[in-house]
């Protein structure tokens, strides 16, 4: 037996010079990580480290980011998913036009995006024209803003959770119902938790995208000034110098969920 | 339990046959026999009783689908105690279903740390949990090693037993048949017999029955004549002048196409002297099968192909060995025959 397996191990080294792979790959690869890290290790060096300190207003933006990035996640996650679970579980005639008009809305172009909601929730819009009666500005307004974080993130969303759904095995939501378990009872006891990492992933999606909307929020909604509108302005009014500091803010407010959640839907667990 | 099911989508379908004890529903693959036991469940739409009408979650089934769709994120226990409702009671109460499957030590595992036959037994104390007036288990076979299976089928059909439902467990595979306290036989979209194991198995309703029945010595033949209303004349479509005698069928017509069976351990070492209903016959061994105490050996006579079961010490004798020539008689009581399907 010692002589076989020695022999065994004596074969391998030269199977393995037979598979091995190529190391082309390796090294290109190497330099495309390099090449987009760049900027970020950029960032550390370019910072005024003795001189950290916020521009007027900056505080306000953050708070503006958040607060409303939060609320417009809220509508995103209670509007989408029954639509994402709709897409996932059903077919109907027609299915092919939902799916056109949600990646219609993932592939305008953000400030194409900004022209159409201005054109339709604008004062002189169809909406908004409506809207104003009550008192409600659809523009430059905390619920533009809110707006617009929405029509930008939703579509991410959707299409993730359509993915988390898809994925959960229809038979166990059948056997679900065998168990005589209602299909609300089935969809909160089997088809969320089986999915929620993929959830997850949309969720953290969309919060980055809510968050760092640009385009569409300059468009309709300027004001309140959020932490993308707020760069841009300080990087007009004073200089690069001053964007560094809430630039740094909004990697730490933004990232880390996403970054840890995209870690783990890669690896089927969290952390 | 009487069962009256008729699907139209995806296949048409009519099966109507009672459950009793542990009953095992053959058919072939195809015949959509999961397409039942889901429109029983209430998974498909369909009409019958009982359960008609009902949503899945209203009906008092237990259902085991193949692989037993375990739910993977919940620890056994958790999987069982699933339909139970949330109170104090609720992990004892899935202790105390574990344990009649004999799985208290691994309740806080998670069903891919389980084994095939362990997952069995937890889907089975899942449905059980639910208080059902029956089960239905899907091809309850497929997901179990051949080394292993026996072992798990007994302990499932004991448990089966000790619980007094009824269950029904489709089938492709003849094996499960014999296991059974009812056997139910599906060919072409609908029942074509049923019964105790014993006489069914005995008394196979058609060919197709008996091949599914797992019957090896089913051929093609054709009905040359009758003798004087005492011998009726057949013939073997593969060993094409042979002609085999047998007593007098007055149902059969001359020139009609049948398919024949020989009963399972009828056919005998020729004896020497043939009688007027036996038929001697010259073949070639062409396998043996050690099944321990049985054994099985194929003969080959021409395009045909006779097994022939005996006893381990029968087939050590040297006119058995491979390739070795011998004359088998059959005896000609011991032939049933149905009209071929699709014959005029």
């Amino acid at each position: 037996m010692d002589a076989s397996l020695r022999m065994s191990s004596e074969a391998t080294p030269g199977r393995l010079d037979e598979i091995r792979l190529s190391r082309v790959p390796v090294y290109i690869g190497a330099l495309t990580v390099l090449v987009i890290a760049g900027p970020f290790i950029g960032l550390v060096f370019a910072t005024a480290w003795s001189h950290f300190g916020f521009a007027a207003g900056d505080g306000h933006a953050i708070g503006v980011s958040l607060g409303y990035s939060l609320i417009a996640l809220l509508l995103i996650v209670a509007l989408g998913t029954p639509l994402a679970w709709w897409l996932a579980r059903h077919s109907f005639p027609g299915k092919w036009l939902v799916e056109a008009f949600i990646l219609l809305a993932l592939l305008t172009p953000p400030l194409a995006l900004g022209i159409l909601l201005a054109a339709l929730y604008g004062p002189y819009g169809a909406v908004g024209s409506v809207v104003k009666h009550t008192g409600i500005h659809l523009t430059n307004s905390p619920v533009a803003f809110v707006l617009a974080q929405f029509y930008s993130a939703l579509p991410y969303y959707v299409l993730t959770a359509r993915a988390a759904f898809e994925g959960v095995p229809r038979d166990l939501e059948q056997i679900a119902l065998t168990l005589g378990q209602s299909p609300w009872q089935t969809f909160l006891r089997v088809s969320l938790p089986l999915s929620r990492l993929g959830l997850a992933a949309g969720i953290a999606l969309a919060w980055v995208r809510a968050l760092g909307e640009f385009g569409v929020v300059l468009i309709v909604a300027y004001y309140p000034q959020g932490i993308p509108v707020k760069l841009w302005v300080n990087l007009q009014d004073i200089g690069l110098q001053a964007v560094y500091p809430l630039l740094w803010v909004f990697f730490l407010v933004a990232m880390p969920l996403p970054l840890l959640l995209g870690l783990a839907s890669r690896r089927q667990r969290l952390l | 339990m009487h069962i009256d099911y008729r699907l139209e989508r995806p296949l048409a379908l009519h099966a109507c046959f009672d459950v009793e004890g542990f009953t095992v529903l053959l058919g072939q693959s195809g015949e959509g026999k999961t397409l039942l036991l889901r429109a029983i469940a209430g998974l498909l739409p369909a009409q019958g009783e009982p359960f008609g009408g009902l949503p899945p979650q209203d009906r008092a089934v237990g259902y085991l689908p193949q692989g037993y769709a375990l739910f993977p994120h919940l620890r056994a226990w958790e999987n069982v105690a699933f339909s139970l409702p949330r109170n104090a009671q609720r992990r004892q109460q899935a202790q105390d279903l574990l344990a009649r499957v004999h799985l208290t030590k691994e309740a806080d595992r998670y069903p891919g740390m389980l084994s095939g036959g362990q997952q069995q037994r937890v889907a089975l104390a899942r449905a059980l949990a639910r208080r059902p007036q029956l089960l239905l288990l899907d091809e309850p076979t497929s997901a179990l090693d051949a080394s292993t299976r026996d072992e798990v089928m007994a302990e499932l059909i004991a448990e089966v037993h000790a619980s007094g439902l009824p269950a029904l467990a489709v089938s492709h595979d003849p094996h499960m048949a014999a296991l059974a306290d009812r056997v139910v036989v599906m060919s072409g979209h609908s029942i074509a017999q049923q019964g105790t194991p014993d006489r069914v198995l005995e008394n196979p309703a058609n060919a197709a029955v008996a091949r599914l029945l797992g019957h090896r010595n089913v051929f093609q033949g054709k009905i040359i004549g009758h003798l004087d209303e005492a011998v009726t004349l057949l013939q073997w479509s593969a060993v094409e002048p042979l002609t085999l005698r047998l007593p007098y069928h007055p149902r059969l017509a001359p020139g009609q196409d049948v398919e024949w069976m020989l009963a399972p351990g009828a056919l005998r070492m020729s004896g020497g002297k043939p009688s007027a209903d036996t038929n001697l016959i010259q073949a070639q061994v062409e396998l043996r099968l050690n099944l321990g105490e049985l054994g099985q050996l194929a003969l080959r006579c021409r395009a045909g192909r006779l097994w022939w079961t005996a006893s381990a010490q029968a087939l050590r004798l040297p006119h058995c060995a491979l390739g070795s020539e011998l004359e088998v008689e059959l005896p000609g009581e011991a032939i049933t025959c149905w009209p071929a399907p699709g014959a005029a």
